[in-house]
């Protein structure tokens, strides 16, 4: 073989495509050409590589908010061909319509029935007065609401089909469109007035006025509304249902199949397209089948668990509502947590980490829970007032020090270097009193350098000053380097 | 039977399905099931976002990829006829959406290199049998190489070589992904062996000249 040998010839000698003869004798000329052995490296490298190619994992990524995004882009398009179908309604019941009122005024001026079989009646509709005569005055518009968002959970939030930087700084008005991904936000819209849109949920605010607050849901909302004003109504539309209602907590949940009504306290009235209707009163539910009829379905107690689930989705409020006093004093904090953990920020619990929520400026104390459940504080946080810019206040929950050997070698360090001689000179003066049997829990940091973060008496039976004598004693114990360890520790005395 | 859909999971990634709980999900997803949705998604986002990360061998806007997948996806199922395992449908969209983005870029600069294939978090050769750095080094320089190559190829004759070639599928099973017959695949694919191997041939390896080989055969 004299002439050079196409590189794809290597890649099909290589994954053994053809004959071990014609291999032999494409070797044989490799050996004695450069050129062409050259290539065969070169093939066969880029052969070796495909394996490694075909294994290759996804980078990860941000699959929450590509959720969100997928099931915002679905779900709008299924909104517009809802409202497509909608329109297309209108034009055949307005052409029935004239149809109908053409037919009556032939039969009115003939005096003519249209049907020879259909009864004639002495009551007789008064005929509609013409629009031209009724000059009414000019009625004002409503006056329009907006709601603030308080809380955001676990996850991303798209307003309007977009990820904002600062959603807290956005105002929500009708026409807004809000779509979460696994987490959930709480929207504040008056005094002791808000909803929270649950997982995987879209929320369409139609009409959101002094006059009528209309909210298109599909997925889970929570809401929680003040009494209504005189002649102003509060409506959910979840597919074919309508929930209608004064002053009340409740939740609704919108699925392909199913539309669920749980109220928590108050009533709402759910109603169907065929105008069917079913109150369901405090700690009520009802399930409603879609296309079945309302009438058909029945409303059952809800159990203590499910009360209590109502009571935790709570949408959070926040006291004093003004929209522009809140809108201008209070700012957004961020608390993020490694693991489950709840947390709560003043005392109040806020749910799950990481959430980010709506605060006054101001220092703010937050605690999360612990592995048994128990809160701990987790620090303080300066929130500023907001500003053009502004970066969010941000707290780290620190991670949970778990006690393994690390604690029980510092513990016994701790134990070690006590100076029982100074300890017995702090409580030399209650035990010639004959107190006896008293004692003191702190609680201790050590980190891996040996250095004592924070050493606190949490508790003691003591006075004040022997417990002081008592901690500058456990104060003066040197630890050696080792594991970091955060613990309780009880002396008894 | 499947279980009921947990949203907050996302415990369906390393699951498989079998053809009835496959077609209950898709016949769930088809009633416009939000719970079907999610599992789906759950189910399927990283195979899709593996499958487009290798065939453009970079990860450039590949969520705004594997959001089109889906999209596609979620909108189509009601004309899914069955006729393939819901994957392989799947992996067909991944292939016509890849083949998009390839020509949208045809005429930007290579996207691929180094730093891209550093940015892999999780090769699982590197985890059976840990390589010295100096042949990672390697090994992904080879890769680039093969990237480059395929950059060069005109969209539909990549699309089939890197079917065939890397992913090792047979003509049947690459016409149903490009939605084209087996003996149109054929040809597409001879042209682009020849061209792509001879562009690995005359590739520059480590800063070196082209080999600027004329082949006489």
């Amino acid at each position: 073989m004299s002439r050079h040998i196409k590189p794809h010839r290597w890649a099909d000698a290589l994954a053994g495509r053809i004959s071990d003869p014609e291999r032999g004798t494409m070797q044989r000329h490799a050996d004695g050409c450069a050129s062409c052995a050259r290539v065969r490296d070169r093939v066969g490298r880029a052969s070796d590589t495909f394996p490694a190619i075909r294994d290759q994992s996804a980078p990860e990524l941000s699959w929450d908010t590509l959720r969100a995004r997928v099931h915002w882009s679905t779900s709008k398009e299924r909104r517009e061909k809802q409202g497509a179908q909608a329109r297309r309604r209108i034009p055949v019941l307005a052409w029935a319509a004239l149809a109908v009122t053409t037919a009556g005024g032939l039969a009115l001026i003939t005096g003519t029935a249209l049907s020879p079989a259909a009864p004639v009646t002495s009551e007789v509709t008064p005929p509609i007065a013409p629009p031209v005569a009724a000059k009414a005055p000019p009625v004002a518009p409503p006056k329009a609401l907006a709601g603030l968002i308080n809380r955001i959970w676990r996850g991303e939030v798209l307003i309007d089909g977009v990820r904002l930087e600062d959603p807290f700084a956005r105002r929500i008005v009708a026409g807004t469109v809000i779509a979460t991904g696994e987490g959930r936000v709480d929207v504040q819209f008056g005094d002791a007035s808000a909803f929270a849109l649950g997982p995987h949920s879209t929320l369409d605010i139609r009409r959101f006025d002094a006059q009528i607050i209309e909210l298109a849901v599909d997925g889970t909302i929570d809401i929680e509304v003040a009494p209504r004003a005189a002649g102003q109504r509060f409506v959910v539309l979840a597919g074919e249902h309508a929930i209608e209602v004064r002053g009340t907590q409740f939740r609704v949940s919108h699925e392909a199949s199913t539309t669920t009504v749980a109220c928590s306290h108050g009533l709402v009235a759910v109603r169907d397209r065929a105008q069917g209707s079913a109150l369901v009163g405090a700690a009520r539910s009802v399930q409603v089948a879609t296309g079945a009829a309302i009438g058909d379905s029945r409303v059952v107690p809800l159990s203590v668990e499910e009360l209590s689930t109502l009571a935790a989705a709570t949408p959070m409020t926040l006291a004093l509502w003004d929209l522009d006093t809140l809108a201008t004093s209070s700012a957004p904090l961020e608390i993020a947590a490694a693991g489950k953990r709840e947390v709560r920020v003043d005392g109040i619990e806020l749910g799950l980490a990481p959430l980010q929520v709506r605060v006054m400026p101001g220092r703010h104390t937050v605690e999360a829970t612990d592995a048994a459940g128990r809160y701990r504080r987790a620090g303080w946080v300066d929130v500023a007032a907001p500003s053009a810019g502004a970066k969010h206040a941000r707290l780290d929950v620190a991670a949970e020090v778990v006690p393994g050997a690390g604690v029980s070698e510092r513990r016994r360090q701790l134990r070690a270097g006590i100076d029982q001689a100074a300890l017995a000179r702090c409580t030399r003066s209650i035990s010639k009193a004959g107190l006896t049997g008293t004692y003191l829990q702190v609680e201790l940091s050590v980190d891996a350098s040996g250095a004592v973060g924070f050493l606190n008496v949490i508790d003691t039976d003591l006075p004040s000053g022997p417990a002081s004598c008592v901690r500058e004693v456990l104060a003066d114990v040197r630890f050696k380097t080792g594991a970091a360890a955060n613990w309780r520790e009880k002396l008894d005395l | 039977m499947l279980l009921r859909v947990k949203r907050e999971t996302g415990g369906y990634d390393r699951a498989t399905l079998d053809p009835a709980d496959e077609a209950d999900l898709i016949a769930r997803c088809r009633a416009d099931d939000r719970g079907a949705h999610d599992e789906l998604y759950h189910r399927f986002r990283r195979q899709v976002a593996a499958n487009l990360y290798r065939v453009l061998g970079d990860n450039t806007d590949l969520d705004d990829l594997a959001q089109e997948v889906f999209v596609i996806a979620f909108r189509g199922l009601e004309k899914f006829r069955g006729d393939a395992r819901l994957s392989t449908w799947l992996y067909r969209i991944c292939v016509n959406v890849a083949l998009g983005r390839i020509r949208t870029r045809k005429r930007r600069p290579m996207a691929i290199g180094v730093a891209d294939l550093d940015a892999a978090v999780f090769d699982p050769s590197l985890v059976e049998r840990p390589e010295q750095p100096d042949r990672t080094m390697e090994r992904r320089q080879d890769q680039a190489r093969v990237y480059r190559a395929l950059e060069q190829l005109a969209p539909k004759k990549r699309i089939v070589l890197y079917l065939h070639e890397i992913e090792g599928l047979d003509l049947k099973e690459i016409a149903y992904l490009v939605d084209s017959n087996p003996v149109t695949v054929r040809t597409r694919l001879f042209y682009a062996r020849r061209e792509f191997y001879r562009l690995i041939a005359n590739e520059p390896i480590d800063g070196a000249a082209p080999a600027g080989r004329k082949d006489e055969s």
